[in-house]
């Protein structure tokens, strides 16, 4: 249990980003390599590799690079991770408590 | 403690238990925590005496707000402890609101470091939820997570 919520804050802020949930529900529907993931947005390949990398990171998504194709694939694990109603709970709680002691640090801070 | 329906948070804040005593119960300070960003929060009632109100709303575009919690609190004891439960409203109404029902309880203790703070949220249930589960989760990474789970599963 202890380092559950540590887990899934990186799960919870990769898919904080919009482009971020997009891969991932894309490779809901199967693999694809980055290049296919990065022309469905408008963005340049390093600025869409960042998301990549924070996906990768989250344990959301695995990536293997073959020659120069690096293909990305869900890990469902992570998915099994938050799919639970009392997970969802905790992290609604934890993302509170989280911004509640950024809030009451900050107001220390000012006074 | 029930680990199968409850689940607690402990945490050390660098501030003292008035500073988030405040944060709790001034409507303008709460409205700034209360949900993730981008969402926007309102908070329409919040009367911090046993009985009293605690109602919010929330927003995607600053426009539509829809009902976010609508609970009563039980028990408030300055700068110590608050328990509040969306399972009576702020009616006193008997409710079964989604995604579940729960009671929060709040605990600050002064601490060497500023405060000990605990969350204590008990739950009802999981049957309970079961009849809510078409709801879906309406607050922030819940929804998301539900959304992005069935869309992953669905199409695997």
């Amino acid at each position: 249990m202890a380092q559950y919520p540590a887990e899934l804050n990186g799960v919870f802020s990769a898919l904080a980003d919009p482009t971020r949930r997009e891969v991932v529900a894309r490779l809901g529907r199967g693999p694809a390599s980055v290049g296919e993931l990065a022309r469905s947005t408008s963005m340049t390949l390093p600025s869409f590799m960042k998301h990549v990398r924070t996906l990768e990171a989250s344990g959301l998504i695995r990536t293997r690079k073959e020659g120069r194709v690096r293909t990305c694939t869900l890990d469902r694990e992570r998915f099994d991770l938050v799919s639970g109603w009392l997970d969802q709970q905790r992290a609604v709680w934890e993302g509170r408590t989280d911004r509640l002691v950024q809030f009451v640090e900050a107001e220390q801070e000012d006074a | 403690m029930n680990p199968e329906l409850d689940l607690e948070i402990q945490r050390i804040i660098r501030a003292t238990p008035d500073a988030i005593w405040e944060a709790w119960t001034n409507p303008e300070q709460l409205a700034q925590w209360w949900l993730p960003a981008p969402m926007q929060c309102r908070v329409e009632q919040l009367d911090a005496v046993p009985g009293g109100a605690l109602v919010t709303t929330m927003s995607t575009d600053g426009a539509e707000f829809v009902p976010h919690v609508n609970a009563c609190f039980l028990v408030v004891a300055p700068r110590e402890r608050l328990v509040f439960s969306n399972a009576i409203d702020s009616e006193w109404r008997p409710a079964n609101p989604a995604p579940v029902r729960m009671t929060a309880e709040v605990v600050l203790r002064a601490h060497p470091e500023g405060t000990d703070y605990r969350v204590l949220v008990r739950h009802g249930s999981a049957d309970d939820r079961a009849t809510h589960e078409e709801v879906g989760f309406r607050e922030g990474w819940g929804a998301v997570t539900e959304q992005l789970a069935t869309l992953v599963e669905g199409r695997n």
